[in-house]
């Protein structure tokens, strides 16, 4: 399997949060019928969707290792239907002013196409022009009349941002929900070199649900699974114009590792050391707003799990216009393989005494 | 059933202090289950035995009001909020605290109206002093709306309907349903509106399979309103989104069905600001299916909310239905 096919799938299927069904399934067809059969122990979905792809390991007092990476996307939900226009709200951090001009799917009875119309610059007064369009003002156009759009869109049906993953020159992917599918395919990639390899820890990669509204499939899926350790795989900001070097992270330079409070500093050091072994460039992050990614539900789960944060840069965040390296989801994978293979039982008891003198 | 409403709404429990309400509900509903208990945070859990699976309703108990914080020396009571309480809706209400202390709330003189915050809004509860305004209540006491309920024939109106209105279609549910193939959990929630603490610590007692909170949400049917597509009248209001939670889409279709299937009007609810007791509910443990049978309200949070007897009475029916369907599809 060639890792840019697979992104490309998980970046043109549809999978705004609370509705990650389609995605999902493109995740668990490459496991159970797919190029990666076999290279899972189990896989299963929970009660809230999130895709639990589980590889033993071979010690009976295996430590349990999840990595989570959001497969949920930003979008819109239908608020009313009237006459031939859909109007919607944001589900997840959406920029509104991105919105206009983009085409769109809304999920009805069937998917229909539409696309969000703006009003042309030559009869906007001088307010309108110097102002952004509210989320509530804009409307969506699929091109039905009103009682076909009736019977197609109801109120509460979601709406996918509509757009190809087109490749950039120098290995720059740009599309859609980037963030996190481009995680999710670290996962894939981290489970491919896993592959025919025995490892005491126990892997549970899940593709969670409902992050971009509040972290909550990583809350849930942490709850059932009771790991020992958890590594959070997101995106964080790519350098880009108008944006200062010290906030943003360069393109192709590999993962960045987050430093923060809700970083266990053992296992920040257990991840360093895995890049230096596997030779793997990569890029360090302070992180003192802590709730920004999954890691932050997977930290308070229960009596507390020792967590980390693997990033990986991308541009242009919550745009229809992410953009990524794939050269760092590569890197990425190939980090948290090694890892895997580092972690013994050891390492977890040392997890547990080391804030005691 | 108005009467139920007009008893419930009548009685002031806001957050932190449901203990008349609940004794008021245990003896609404003690004939119509087999268990009834309260929880160590004060949720009542009224439970129907069955042998399916495990539903939990949340209808919340308690209500917004105002929290004492200061006695001044001429014995007027400055005041915090308990959930969600705007300065622009006090000035000049009638409020009573729950020893039953009568008072009325003025403000500081303003040069414009925009300087209004909580701070400048005190209690007058008609003492002269200091020492006889702490002859009758404390710091920490809590006072909520004083507003009596009315019958205005089709439509009620009264203060707490959010969320009375919610424990009286659970009661008057559990009341019609005879039987239940589900073990079904009545749960009347402490807390909501100071972060659904109730139903977050009732849901991990009870564990339960499916998660139905019931509650009231907004309408977009009155003059230059925020846009809605839920009115008064038109039916019960089943919910897809709110701040708080996105219904699971099997609980949505499984409510859907029920209406459609059974002539029970109904409404499809995206509510842009606000959430719900089943925003903690379906994150407890490791996850549980959930979803809202909502009451369109007008003027949520205001001394007078107002409900329609026709989404009332569909309400009902929705979650007697519920209680008396197969739920095995929804949770596959």
């Amino acid at each position: 399997m060639k890792l840019d096919q697979f992104l490309e799938r998980l970046c043109t299927s549809s999978g705004v949060s609370g509705r990650e069904h389609l995605v999902s399934s493109v995740v668990s067809d490459l496991f159970t019928s797919g190029e990666a059969r076999g290279w899972a122990t189990e896989i299963r979905s929970d009660a809230l969707g999130n895709l639990v792809i589980r590889k033993a390991g071979s010690s009976p007092s295996a430590p349990k290792v999840m990595f989570a990476a959001h497969m949920d996307e930003i979008g819109l939900i239908v608020t009313e239907v009237k006459d031939q226009f859909v109007r919607f709200d944001s589900v997840g951090g959406i920029d509104v002013r991105v919105l206009l001009g983009q085409e769109v799917v809304v999920h009805g009875r069937r998917d229909v196409p539409g696309i969000i119309g703006a009003k042309p610059p030559h009869i906007q007064d001088e307010n309108e022009r110097n102002s952004s369009v509210k989320i509530e003002d804009m409307a969506i156009d699929t091109g039905l009349p009103a009682d076909e759009l009736a019977a197609q869109v109801s109120v509460g049906d979601f709406i996918s941002i509509k757009r190809d993953l087109t490749a950039l020159r120098n290995s720059h992917w740009s599309g859609k929900a980037l963030d996190d599918r481009a995680g999710v395919a670290a996962l894939i990639e981290c489970l491919r070199r896993l592959e025919g390899y025995s490892h005491a820890a126990d892997v549970y990669c899940v593709a969670t649900v409902q992050e971009e509204v509040g972290l909550r499939g990583a809350l849930v899926s942490a709850f059932g699974i009771d790991p020992d350790v958890g590594i959070a795989i997101d995106v964080t900001h790519g350098s880009m114009p108008g944006l200062d070097d010290s906030e943003a992270y360069e393109l192709g330079k590999g993962p960045v590792l987050a430093i923060g409070p809700q970083v266990h500093p053992r296992v920040l050091e257990r991840l360093k050391a895995a890049a230096d072994e596997a030779g793997v460039r990569y890029q360090t992050e302070p992180s003192p707003n802590p709730r920004g990614t999954d890691t932050y539900a997977i930290q308070m789960v229960r009596d507390g799990v020792p967590t980390g944060l693997v990033s990986i840069p991308l541009k242009y965040m919550h745009t229809s216009v992410e953009t990524v390296c794939l050269k760092d989801i590569q890197e990425t994978g190939r980090l948290l393989a090694q890892f895997v293979i580092s972690l013994d039982s050891d390492f977890v008891e040392g997890l547990k005494c080391c804030f005691k003198s | 059933m108005k009467d139920l409403v007009k008893r419930l709404t009548s009685i002031s429990s806001p957050s932190g202090f449901e203990d008349e309400i609940r004794e008021a509900i245990k003896s609404e509903v003690k004939d119509y289950c087999d268990e009834i208990r309260v929880d160590a945070l004060g949720n009542l859990i009224a439970v129907r035995r069955g042998t399916g699976p495990k539903i939990q309703f949340a209808a919340h108990m308690d209500e917004i009001g105002m929290i004492a914080t200061d006695i001044d020396e001429k014995g007027f009571v400055r005041f915090s909020n308990v959930g969600g309480v705007s300065p622009h809706r006090l000035f000049g209400q009638r409020v009573r605290f729950t020893n039953g202390v009568v008072g009325t709330i003025g403000m500081e003189k303003l040069d414009d109206i925009k300087e209004l915050n909580l701070d400048k809004l005190f209690i007058d509860i008609g003492a002269t002093s200091r020492e006889s305004a702490q002859e009758l209540i404390s710091i920490g006491d809590c006072a909520t709306y004083l507003h009596g309920f009315d019958d205005l024939g089709q439509r009620i109106v009264a203060k707490a309907m959010d969320d009375r209105i919610g424990c009286a279609v659970l009661i008057e549910a559990m009341r019609r349903t005879e039987q239940c193939q589900s073990e079904v959990y009545c749960t009347f929630t402490v807390q909501e509106e100071v972060g659904l603490r109730g139903a977050a610590t009732s849901a991990f007692g009870i564990d339960p399979d499916l998660g139905i909170a019931i509650d009231v949400t907004g309408t977009g049917d009155t003059p230059e309103s925020r846009r809605m597509a839920v009115s008064l009248g038109k039916g019960t209001a089943i919910k897809v989104k709110d701040q708080s939670v996105i219904a699971h889409p099997k609980v949505k279709q499984l409510l859907v069905d029920l209406a459609e299937r059974n002539g029970v009007p109904y409404q499809l609810e995206v509510l842009t600001a606000g959430g719900t007791d089943s925003g903690a509910i379906h994150l407890t443990r490791d996850g549980v299916r959930s979803g809202v049978i909502s009451i369109p309200s007008r003027y949520i949070h205001c001394p007078s909310e107002m409900v329609d007897m026709i989404d009332v009475e569909a309400s009902v029916k929705l979650v007697s239905l519920v209680m008396s369907a197969d739920i095995s599809e929804a949770l596959q």
